[in-house]
């Protein structure tokens, strides 16, 4: 039995962690996450350099990682460094569907490497909480042996600045069957696909896209027409385990952040930390805190047993939900005023750590979809 | 990472159950299971079949006549018990006294009261809190002072597990006002038969017995009875209290709790709609479960670290919070579930002599009266509050 990271995803972590510090500071991050992009160009060139993207694709497909372990050390990581560049959704999600694709498909993930291509997933849709089977957006066939998309997504990542779209529609069965839904691959620029992006509370930028008559070659299909199901929801899982690591990377840095603020703060003559109210508010933090990380470790362990994964991973996503939002609101408690502040590290964290509850499935959805897998 | 346990370990845990299918008797683990108290002779009954094994004293060092278990052992051996309800070793002799014998006793003390630990010879009980001194157990006062070969003591003892079941005490008594009050403390073990001991029973807001107050009126102690030295005891009792909070996860009970609750819930109707099916209960339930199986996986990083050579630290205060909180919970949901019938309170209708009427389900005869009875489980071994102290200080440093 050992239950610790293994000596070398140690030294991976120890790595990016140490990059992120010196190379990655918080004001610039501030920045390009508000920018028109939502992330620097520069910083995601600088990270690939470092091959982070690599750990993340598995060895057939020139990565070098991509195991649940190599993703969660990973993200733990990039969570710790608030990084806002594309690793979730282009990295991770999409290299993970690529790599059930043709030829061509496949080689996309050697371009992404080389920062030549960048694709993002567009699955979510308006009208379901975060089911993944949920697809209104409809592929018809056309005459020609081709076929043409039409419908609308939302709220989808790093569609600002993405080389290629991958969309799920249904071409068969109701809007809510795991059958009938086909995934495609298209460059983001064909007739018909219309990107309007917001500004995201967490930095970055989300878009609606609407896609009218967008014609898919065949040949843009992944694997098969109306067999994307399986694809789909391995890859959420997937982002799911990145995206929980993810928040205990920020869950850790929020409780140094606020210790070293108990610590530091003097009211009454002394340090807050010696008052005992804040004491035990920050002693149960710590407690939660480990609780969460060993639902993300649980789930981990259990990924590839097929029976195993689905209540694994929503005990983890609910567990992260919930003590995610406990974390974010009581260290911004502890800090007082300064929590509140947009030039104070801890704010950023907190927006980022509340947000996560609402991708790939919030605490009540995994609570109803735990309960349903008993 | 790696959760399995290796060839031995695992050839260990089919020993165990092997053990425990052949020679746990029925009855007593039919009570264990629906949460009543077993009786003395019960209690001494296991102990003896352990011992004729060699598992009362697993985890002791070969030296003193142990199986030296290590971590892992000892989980499997608990987690076992806990699956089949196996009666608990009572810990305050094996698990509590014996590793301070161990470490600071005379060889004289370690040759006279290890051996008869495990015979059964002497029965322990804890002195440690009085009626002005719990959570800040340092200000203690009950005084124990020299008198030639003996010490004379004078006090009075609070909480007292099972000290209606025993011979012996172990006790911290003030020997010394000088200095710190950590300072003046020693570690004196006490025959209860000494002229001058009075026990008296607490009973608890459930109408069960396990607390006593204990009295020492001019209680003569032999000086040979002093572990380690004078006014060292504080050290001692620290070192004890360690021992006492491991192994508090309790996992393997709550597991056959939730079990037990599932099935309930599933046999419940609530308007026509079996209870576990109930959106709200099933919430409740489900994050219970989630919580601990959260907990299984922290206990189960906190042993591996250990086994791997770390210290175990405060991660035991951690293990503590959750495991009582999480077994409060379940006893909480298990009185809710039943409704109107968690009135009840039969405590005695898992005995062989009951003959009132039939209680239906059979878990509302004591479902209300262990949820009460259960609230002792933040407050013991150091509260919930002092836990969360121990962590501010030693993981937080604050």
């Amino acid at each position: 039995m050992d239950l610790k990271p293994s000596p070398e995803r140690r030294i991976l972590f120890d790595t990016l962690t140490k990059y992120f510090e010196n190379e990655y500071k918080l004001a610039d991050r501030n920045t390009a996450a508000h920018s028109e992009l939502g992330y620097s160009k520069e910083a995601w060139e600088g990270m690939r350099d470092l091959g982070i993207l690599e750990s993340l694709i598995d060895p057939q497909l020139d990565g070098f990682g991509g195991s649940p372990l190599d993703i969660t050390t990973v993200f733990e990581a990039l969570g710790r460094g608030l990084v806002v560049e594309p690793f979730l959704e282009s990295g991770l999600i999409s290299t993970k569907i690529l790599s059930n694709g043709n030829e061509n498909q496949k080689k996309l993930v050697g371009k992404l490497l080389k920062s030549e291509v960048l694709p993002t997933f567009c699955h979510s849709e308006n009208d379901t909480d975060y089911r993944k089977s949920y697809v209104q957006t409809k592929l018809s066939p056309k005459e020609d042996g081709n076929f043409e998309i039409t419908g609308k997504k939302v709220m989808i990542k790093n569609a600002v600045g993405a080389s290629h779209l991958i969309i799920t529609s249904r071409s068969s069965r109701d809007y809510d069957d795991q059958e009938g839904i086909t995934i495609a691959c298209i460059p983001s620029n064909r007739t018909g696909v219309t990107i309007k992006s917001f500004s995201s509370i967490d930095g970055g930028r989300v878009s609606d896209i609407s896609l009218e008559n967008v014609t898919v070659l065949k040949e843009e299909i992944v694997s098969e027409t109306g067999k994307g199901y399986r694809i789909i929801s391995e890859a959420i899982d997937f982002g799911i385990l990145a995206i929980c690591s993810e928040a205990l990377g920020i869950m850790e840095k929020i409780k140094e952040l606020t210790l070293e603020y108990l610590k530091t703060r003097k009211q009454f003559g002394v340090p807050i930390g010696k008052f005992q109210a804040l004491q035990h508010r920050m002693a149960q933090l710590l407690v939660e805190i480990e609780q969460a990380r060993s639902a993300v470790v649980n789930a981990t362990i259990n990924f590839f047993d097929l029976e195993e994964r689905g209540r694994t991973i929503s005990a983890a996503k609910f567990s992260i939900g919930k003590i995610g939002m406990l974390v974010a609101e009581e260290s911004i408690q502890l800090h007082g005023g300064m929590g509140m502040t947009w030039e104070y590290d801890l704010g950023h964290y907190a927006k980022r750590l509340v947000l996560i509850d609402h991708e790939f499935g919030d605490e009540d959805f995994h609570l109803q979809n735990y309960i349903a897998l008993q | 990472m790696d959760l399995n346990f290796t060839e031995q370990q695992q050839n260990f845990q089919k020993e165990v159950r092997i053990f425990l299918a052949e020679n746990l008797d029925q009855e007593v683990s039919q009570k264990v299971k629906n949460g009543i108290s077993i009786s003395k002779s019960e209690s001494d009954d296991w102990h003896t079949k352990l011992n004729s094994k060699g598992w009362l004293s697993g985890s002791w060092p070969k030296q003193f006549g142990g199986q030296e278990w290590g971590v892992v052992e000892k989980f499997i051996f608990e987690e076992e018990c806990g699956k089949s309800g196996a009666p608990r070793i009572v810990p305050f002799g094996v698990g509590m006294l014996a590793p301070v014998l161990m470490k600071f006793g005379s060889k004289k003390q370690r040759d006279h009261w290890l051996p008869r630990m495990l015979s059964g010879e002497d029965w322990w009980c804890q002195g440690y809190s009085e009626p002005g001194s719990g959570s800040d157990l340092a200000s203690l006062k009950t005084s124990a002072i020299r008198d030639n070969d003996f010490y004379i003591v004078n006090g009075q003892k609070t909480w007292t597990t099972f000290a209606q079941y025993a011979n012996m005490i172990f006790c911290l008594v003030r020997t010394s006002r000088e200095g710190k009050p950590q300072e003046g403390i020693s570690f004196l073990l006490i025959d209860m038969a000494s002229p001058g001991v009075e026990v008296r029973p607490i009973i608890t807001l459930d109408g069960s017995h396990e607390v006593n107050e204990i009295f020492f009126s001019d209680v003569k102690v032999p000086l040979e009875n002093l572990v380690g030295e004078e006014n060292k005891g504080w050290t001692y009792a620290k070192y004890l209290l360690t021992h006492e909070r491991t192994g508090n996860a309790n996992v393997a009970i709550s597991k056959r709790k939730i079990k037990k609750l599932r099935k309930l819930a599933t046999d419940t109707q609530k308007n026509g709609v079996a209870l576990v099916k109930d959106p709200l209960f099933a919430s409740r339930l489900a994050q219970i479960e989630i919580n601990l199986q959260n907990l299984e996986i922290t206990n189960l990083r906190t042993l591996s670290s250990v086994e791997n050579g770390e210290a175990p630290g405060a991660e035991s205060s951690i293990i503590k919070i959750l495991g009582s909180e999480i077994e409060q919970d379940i006893d909480n949901l298990t009185r809710k579930s039943l409704g109107k019938r968690a009135f009840i309170n039969e405590p005695d209708a898992f005995s062989v002599g009951y003959n009132g009427p039939e209680i239906e389900p059979q878990a509302a005869a004591t479902a209300s009266g262990k949820y009460f009875n259960h609230r002792k489980k933040s407050i013991y071994a150091g509260s919930n509050e002092i836990q969360k102290n121990i962590i501010s200080k030693m993981m937080l440093n604050l």
